[in-house]
């Protein structure tokens, strides 16, 4: 996993073969209220995951990077070139806000017409087409916004936002208010733009959703960069350093008394809701390896093994902490 | 068509179809067609041109026009702005200034045409009564309205841009300086838009029966307003190219 004490030409951008997006030592605040603090990393293409619990600052840093923010300090680049500095930079950019509020009077076509337009789009009609059905909204095309569900509503500014094709994609909590179905099927198009070669840069407070999405990950804390790196391996990291695990099983009682005898384990509790023993242990993966074999010998059953540190909380409390 | 040339005029017309706003804007624009029924059951003595005179000079010129414009011009950016759509706009590759132009004309559009009927439907009610009006009567009042639209539309646009809430400051400013204090105070005057909108009017009437204090000529009086909307606009376009589109 690259730390945020790295370099920002350096360590940031380490995974990378070609940086799309540049931003270095970025900073934005709000009269008092510092919403970034000397931010720096590169992304390229496929699809990067931006994690952080609400209010870390991520909308500023894609607000930034869009190019609707003026940053107070640092810079941001795409394609070598500042962001706010050429209009024609918003042809290679779509992007999805995370505000609910879409023109309520257009039609779902209109909208990606005008965005169509907006965008220089040679082939309009040719182009809206594509995005609907894309974003799976053709049936609900001519009607209203102002009728549609949460989840339509965000898969028509992911319409809007794709209806010129852009090498870049930022997405703002784009699975917010998506149904399990849309979710999967939004999941995959990233997933895809992404195989394709475009930057995704995609915003989450969710960590199974980022998991899903990003194979790479930036992770802000409190306005601060608390890592960059490969999803799995700052997962494997946080399991390494787990300490607490919930187990169902058919004897918790007998279960708990061998456990706590055990030299990895520091403490034992009976949790009578759900009925589960929780352990709190120095070495999680000795006892996960421990367990089925005293499971065995002692004839009990495991129904369940779950780690109590698998949160987002848990993930940045690891982070913050090292 | 005018989606794929014009696509933010498009969206403002859009915008103003579907809002109550441009209702407003219509009862506002209508409003002298009631002068015009209470002229036809009595006519207090006056002319026609003295009646659409008293109807455009202490009626529509400091309160009307300016207020209804009001609303459209903060309406088509602001509202953008407070709702956050703006960004559906902003973060596509064209120009700032062609955003803050396609704006104006379509706030221009919709309040013209709605003073257009307005105007129109109370010169043909005059017209019905004891004599007709002045053959230029009608388009002076036209066109000067369409000036003080074009003026007012430009100057609270930029405002909607600069002051957070442009409608209430709007509203003071018609009230406080271009319906009382620019109206009664002689050193003021030529510091309102409303000044140059009647000086249109009398100089087009040319009824020695309609004026007001002190004229600014004809000519003069049609530069300052086109001014006052280019370095608004130019105002405008600046500020939507420097803020921050939160």
């Amino acid at each position: 996993m690259a730390t945020p004490t790295a370099t920002p030409n350096g360590e940031l951008h380490a995974g990378i073969e070609k940086a799309t997006v540049e931003i270095e030592h970025l900073s934005k605040w709000y009269g008092d209220v510092v919403a970034v603090a000397d931010v720096s990393f590169g992304i390229g293409p496929g699809v990067t995951g931006l994690l952080g619990p609400n209010g870390a600052g991520k909308s500023s840093i894609l607000k930034v990077l869009a190019g609707l923010l003026k940053p107070s300090a640092g810079e941001v680049r795409i394609m070598g070139r500042p962001v706010r500095s050429d209009i024609h930079l918003f042809r290679l950019i779509g992007m999805v806000p995370e505000q609910e509020m879409v023109y309520p009077y257009l039609t779902g076509r209109e909208f990606v017409r005008l965005n169509a337009s907006l965008q220089g789009v040679t082939d309009i009609d040719g182009a809206t087409q594509r995005a609907l059905v894309t974003a799976d909204l053709g049936d609900a095309a001519e009607r209203r916004i102002g009728g549609y569900s949460k989840g339509m509503r965000q898969r028509i500014k992911i319409a809007a936002a794709l209806v010129h094709d852009p090498e870049i994609l930022v997405l703002d909590e784009p699975l917010t208010g998506t149904d399990p179905v849309q979710r999967v099927q939004l999941i995959q198009l990233i997933q895809k733009l992404g195989a394709h070669g475009k930057t995704v840069f995609v915003s989450s407070h969710v960590l199974h959703e980022v998991e899903r999405l990003a194979d790479r990950i930036i992770v802000i804390v409190n306005g601060k960069l608390a890592a960059v790196g490969d999803f799995h391996a700052i997962r494997d990291k946080i399991d390494e350093h787990a300490r607490t695990i919930r187990v169902k099983s058919t004897n918790d009682r007998d279960l708990a008394s061998m456990l706590i005898t055990t030299p990895h384990v520091t403490s034992v509790r009976i949790d009578p809701d759900p009925q589960s023993i929780v352990i709190e242990a120095e070495d999680v993966r000795a006892v996960y390896r421990l367990l089925p074999r005293i499971a065995r010998e002692h004839d009990i059953r495991l129904f369940e093994v779950t780690s109590l540190d698998d949160s987002l909380a848990s993930v940045f409390a690891y982070i913050t902490q090292r | 068509m005018m989606l794929a040339t014009f696509p933010t005029l498009w969206l403002t017309l859009r915008q103003f179809a579907a809002g109550r706003a441009t209702r407003v804007v219509a009862f506002f624009a209508a409003t002298p067609i009631i002068f015009s029924l209470v002229y036809l059951f009595n006519s207090g003595g006056s002319t026609a041109n003295e009646f659409l005179g008293s109807i455009f000079n202490e009626f529509l010129a400091p309160t009307i026009v300016p207020l209804a414009t009001l609303i459209l011009a903060t309406a088509t950016l602001g509202n953008e702005l407070s709702d956050r759509t703006i960004v559906y706009i902003a973060l596509k590759p064209i120009a700032r200034w062609r955003i803050v132009i396609e704006k104006f004309i379509g706030t221009f559009i919709v309040t013209g045409v709605a003073f257009i009927v307005g105007i129109s439907i109370t010169w043909a009610l005059v017209a019905f009564g004891p004599e007709m009006p002045g053959g230029s009567t009608l388009p002076a009042m036209i066109v000067s309205s369409l000036f003080g639209v074009a003026a007012y539309g430009a100057v609270f646009l930029f405002f909607s841009l600069v002051i957070p809430r442009a409608l209430l400051v709007g509203v003071i400013y018609i009230l406080l300086w271009e319906s009382l204090l620019a109206r009664y105070i002689p050193g003021i005057r030529i510091l309102s838009i409303r000044h140059f909108m009647q000086s249109i009017f009398v100089h087009w009437v040319n009824d020695s029966r309609v004026t007001i204090p002190q004229p600014t000529q004809l000519v003069s009086a049609i530069i300052v307003l086109v001014a006052v909307v280019i370095v608004s606009l130019i105002l405008a376009s600046l500020r939507l190219r420097r803020m921050n589109l939160d």
